[in-house]
């Protein structure tokens, strides 16, 4: 994503909004309309003892922290954390992809580091994904153990390197049903082939890899990606072990409100994926209940999370 | 007050769309204290005849003219244009066009739309540009609409520097002559934010700084896209509050000289 050189807001006062506020409000909008409101705020979630994670938290799923080759890597990323303050989002679950693809081994191996420095850099805020290459066998397993046990990441990340459902992808996924961590994969439906990501997995590849893995818990990436979200959300309708991440800069209306409707929604999890305000918009405007909302911008995540295996 | 400068009634060939009658589309503008929209008919963008789609429009908000503000969709290289601009203008009581060149499949550079614009202009009516209907990777298989390139945006802007001109449904206009500042093109055109960045890169903070708040609009694309997120940037712009009142709504009055 090209970041403009000139930011005019970046070092301006801290506007008016507090923190939370403009999803809160969306809370209080449906209460305005007439639903019943769920109590939110700072909650255990039941059944989940472990881990930081609270109930009333706003978890974006899909975020990226920005790679060092940019020389605005710095102000970028905490451009990011602004933003998550002005939109009351918590915590950002974020990778840290190479700029070229198919990654090597030395790229995602820097990206994890870095990765592994912003949550450092912002504790608390930034939740890391560990980004692997599956093509790498063994070094991509070894990178995701030491990752997930070492620094605390929470999560897996695959991207357009290969099809979730080539063998390739396999023991990846065996050993996060081992560790009890997501995969975040990367992925979109178009009417036409994709020249730049012929791997590209769509919801049918991510259906049949939850068929062949029952136990695995995968995310289907920015639902609002680009590509036929109604295409998605129907492939995906019986893939109970699939979430769907609502991220994307696409705010076509009624595309979170389908979802609900067709996969429910207890499998939605709320994300950006770098187009904040489309993001946190969305879900604004579903015509869902206060209680619903809150379990796809963070209760849901949350619970996700809180499966993870000692 | 909120003026949305960018929304649609009617139906689109590939999607459904829900709030796309008069009478939903107040409904979801009063949950939004959303005032006003500018209007015209998604059905139109399709229709061979997009003259049936200016008469439904109409025929929807003849009720609601104080809060709906019908735009005329003119395909200036179908037949009887020139009577269709003069009815959508003195009939219907339309202030302004919405052109879409790559739908229709002509050229904005053509003798044709060079003549509508003119008459338009002569009329006093504004031009309304979406650059892209819907993100093209979501297209139907049945075709492959490109968005309008910026770069013939720009030349268009120069070619007709009377006319008024809206930009809709585009962005990355701070990397090409359009968003820069003392770019030399004139002032004839405005630039609506539904898919410009207020976070981030910041480009509405961008624009405001190069062009002026003057030259920003809000608008939706509702019932295409949720309000909401185009709400959501104006809460979280960093503006002064004078320059958010105009781009809610006092440039768009004076746009459409309402």
């Amino acid at each position: 994503m090209a970041i403009p050189q000139r930011m005019s807001g970046l070092h301006a006062p801290q506007q008016c909004i507090s923190r939370r506020t403009l999803l809160k409000s969306s809370a209080a909008m449906t209460i305005a309309m007439g639903m019943a409101a769920s109590a939110t705020a700072e909650q255990p979630v039941p059944g989940v003892s472990s881990g930081p994670f609270l109930a009333g938290k706003v978890l974006d799923c899909h975020a990226h922290l920005t790679h060092h080759s940019r020389p605005t890597w710095e102000v970028d990323d905490r451009k990011l954390i602004d933003a998550a303050d002005k939109l009351g989002i918590d915590q950002l679950c974020c990778s840290t992809l190479t700029p070229r693809w198919p990654a090597t081994l030395d790229g995602f191996r820097e990206c994890n580091q870095w990765t592994a420095d912003g949550m450092r850099r912002f504790p608390g805020r930034v939740l890391g994904y560990c980004y692997v290459n599956p093509g790498y066998g063994r070094e991509a397993l070894e990178e995701i153990r030491r990752y997930t046990g070492d620094h605390g990441f929470i999560g897996i990340k695959l991207y357009n390197e290969y099809t979730c459902t080539e063998p390739v992808v396999f023991p990846i996924v065996e050993l996060a049903i081992e560790l009890g961590v997501p995969i975040l994969h990367h992925a979109s439906h178009s009417h036409y082939f994709v020249e730049d990501q012929p791997r590209m997995s769509d919801g049918g590849h991510l259906a049949e890899l939850a068929r062949r893995y029952p136990e695995a818990m995968l995310i289907c990436a920015h639902i609002s990606g680009g590509g036929d979200w109604e295409w998605t959300i129907k492939a995906l309708r019986n893939a109970s072990n699939v979430f769907l991440d609502t991220s994307g800069s696409v705010t076509d209306a009624d595309t979170v409100d389908m979802a609900a409707a067709v996969v429910g929604v207890d499998r939605l999890v709320f994300g950006c994926d770098s187009s904040m305000t489309a993001g946190v918009g969305k879900i604004r405007g579903a015509a869902l209940s206060a209680q619903d909302k809150q379990k796809i911008l963070g209760e849901n995540m949350v619970r996700l999370l809180g499966r993870r295996k000692a | 007050m909120i003026v949305d400068v960018n929304a649609y009634l009617g139906h689109f060939a590939f999607r459904r769309l829900r709030h796309n009658t008069a009478d939903s589309l107040l409904a979801l503008m009063d949950s939004k204290r959303i005032d006003k929209a500018v209007v015209s008919s998604a059905s139109a963008i399709t229709y061979r005849n997009a003259q049936a789609g200016n008469e439904e429009v109409v025929e929807e908000t003849r009720a609601h003219r104080d809060r709906l503000i019908p735009l005329a969709v003119i395909n200036p290289f179908y037949a009887g244009w020139q009577d269709d601009l003069k009815i959508c203008h003195e009939d219907f009581g339309m202030v302004g066009l919405r052109l879409y060149p790559k739908w229709h499949n002509y050229s904005l550079s053509s003798p044709c739309c060079r003549e509508l614009i003119a008459a338009a202009t002569e009329r006093r009516m504004a031009l309304s540009i979406p650059i892209r209907v819907e993100d093209n990777r979501e297209r139907s298989w049945l075709l492959n609409i490109p968005d309008i390139p910026l770069e013939e945006i720009v030349e268009l802007v120069k070619a007709h520097p009377k006319a008024s001109f809206l930009l809709q449904n585009g962005l990355g206009y701070t990397g090409c002559p359009l968003g820069r500042k003392d770019n030399g093109l004139p002032s004839n055109y405005a630039i609506e934010l539904s898919r410009l960045s207020a976070l981030l890169a910041n480009e509405i903070g961008q624009l405001i700084a190069n062009l002026g708040a003057e030259r920003l609009m809000f608008g939706t694309g509702m019932p295409f896209n949720y309000p909401d997120p185009a709400m959501v940037k104006m809460e979280v712009l960093d503006a002064s509050e004078a320059d958010k009142e105009k781009i809610r709504w006092q440039n768009a009055t004076q746009w459409l000289r309402l």
